[in-house]
């Protein structure tokens, strides 16, 4: 599982550039600039989309094929964190849970 | 330091006591995900310190087991930290005052609960000349319980059996952002399309459709915002 160790280190010097610019884009030069509406909306789905283009295949795949059954563990486990976030909106339960979850699919199922 | 800087210091430090409820158990999941995914634990702490930017890191983390290519994976943390961009010019006119070191310094630790607090509380003409000192309080909170929490995780991870799957729990950490932001319905709309073009796309090659997704993603926002306030409601 582990990992070649330049390419975990490129990965840490690319998003630490990534995380300190996207943040000091604007205050680093003590800029005035508005953003337009627009811009600044399509700044606001980006991340929602990318987030949920990460968890969709992660939990709906099983080896790249499509797997939407009560026996695949990590599509349950993903399923009930999705209900915990909305209804509890706390974090702790939504791990917890889909964890739980997982790991009785895991267990029992199947 | 002046009794009004040490006063609004410990303002910014209290409210955002408040956010580490949220923030722990997210730290500790980031630190057990970091290792479960294959760094060591030296590189998980660098990146807990370089990159302090935990969905990034949470995101990239199952593209890393998926063993996508480096490009994809520093793009998937660039889209997912755009909302710094918002959060940067925001704070521009707050700041520009200030000298470059303190400029770069509140860049580096700029976080979202923070910069909520701090955008409720002053209005960008608000000539109040220690706000960057209650900025500075509520983010060194979270920079403290950040580091200290993604170090527990860090070294229980280490200790944790694989078998049990733990980078998983990434991947949970990333649904519990999602879904605030979910309550917003152009948000909403935009999403689901980006998961339902990453499912259709998830075999073109270089993970491509995890970026053709985020495209859609953000198209279908944006039309759908357009189309105006009643559009899509369900």
């Amino acid at each position: 599982m582990a990992a070649e160790s330049w390419l975990v280190w490129a990965l840490i010097a690319g998003m630490a550039a990534i995380a300190f610019l996207t943040r000091a884009v604007f205050i680093l030069p003590g800029s005035h600039l508005r953003l337009p509406p627009t811009a600044e909306r399509a700044l606001r789905y980006a991340p929602a989309a990318a987030l949920m283009a990460i968890i969709v295949p992660d939990i709906a795949l099983v080896q790249g094929a499509l797997s939407i059954s009560i026996e695949n563990p990590r599509l349950v486990g993903g399923l009930v964190a999705f209900a915990l976030a909305a209804s509890t909106r706390s974090v702790f339960a939504t791990i917890a849970g889909g964890m739980l979850a997982l790991t009785l699919v895991r267990q029992f199922g199947g | 330091m002046q009794r009004e800087q040490i006063s609004a210091l410990r303002e910014g430090a209290l409210a955002s006591a408040g956010l580490l409820v949220g923030i722990v158990p997210w730290g500790i999941v980031a630190g057990v995900a970091m290792v479960s995914a294959g760094l060591s634990e030296t590189q998980a702490v660098a990146m807990s310190v370089l990159v302090f930017a935990g969905t990034a890191q949470l995101a990239v983390l199952p593209l890393l087991v998926a063993k996508a290519p480096l490009w994809v994976m520093v793009a998937t943390a660039l889209v997912v930290n755009l909302r710094y961009v918002i959060y940067s010019a925001v704070l521009a006119p707050h700041f520009e005052h200030l000298p470059r070191l303190w400029r770069v310094l509140l860049s580096y630790v700029t976080v979202d609960g923070v910069f909520a607090l701090f955008a409720g509380r002053y209005r960008p003409d608000d000539g109040n000349r220690n706000k960057h000192w209650y900025f500075l309080g509520g983010s060194l909170v979270m920079w403290c319980a950040w580091q200290l929490s993604s170090g527990v995780g860090i070294f229980a991870g280490a200790m944790i059996p694989g078998e049990w799957s733990l980078e998983f729990a990434s991947t949970l950490a990333l649904i519990a952002v999602l879904i605030p932001l979910l309550f917003d319905r152009a948000v909403a709309w935009g999403a689901l399309a980006a998961g339902g073009v990453a499912l259709i796309a998830a075999k073109l090659p270089l993970n491509l459709g995890l970026l053709a997704a985020i495209a859609v993603g953000v198209a279908v926002g944006l039309a759908v915002a357009r189309l105006g306030p009643r559009a899509g409601r369900v």
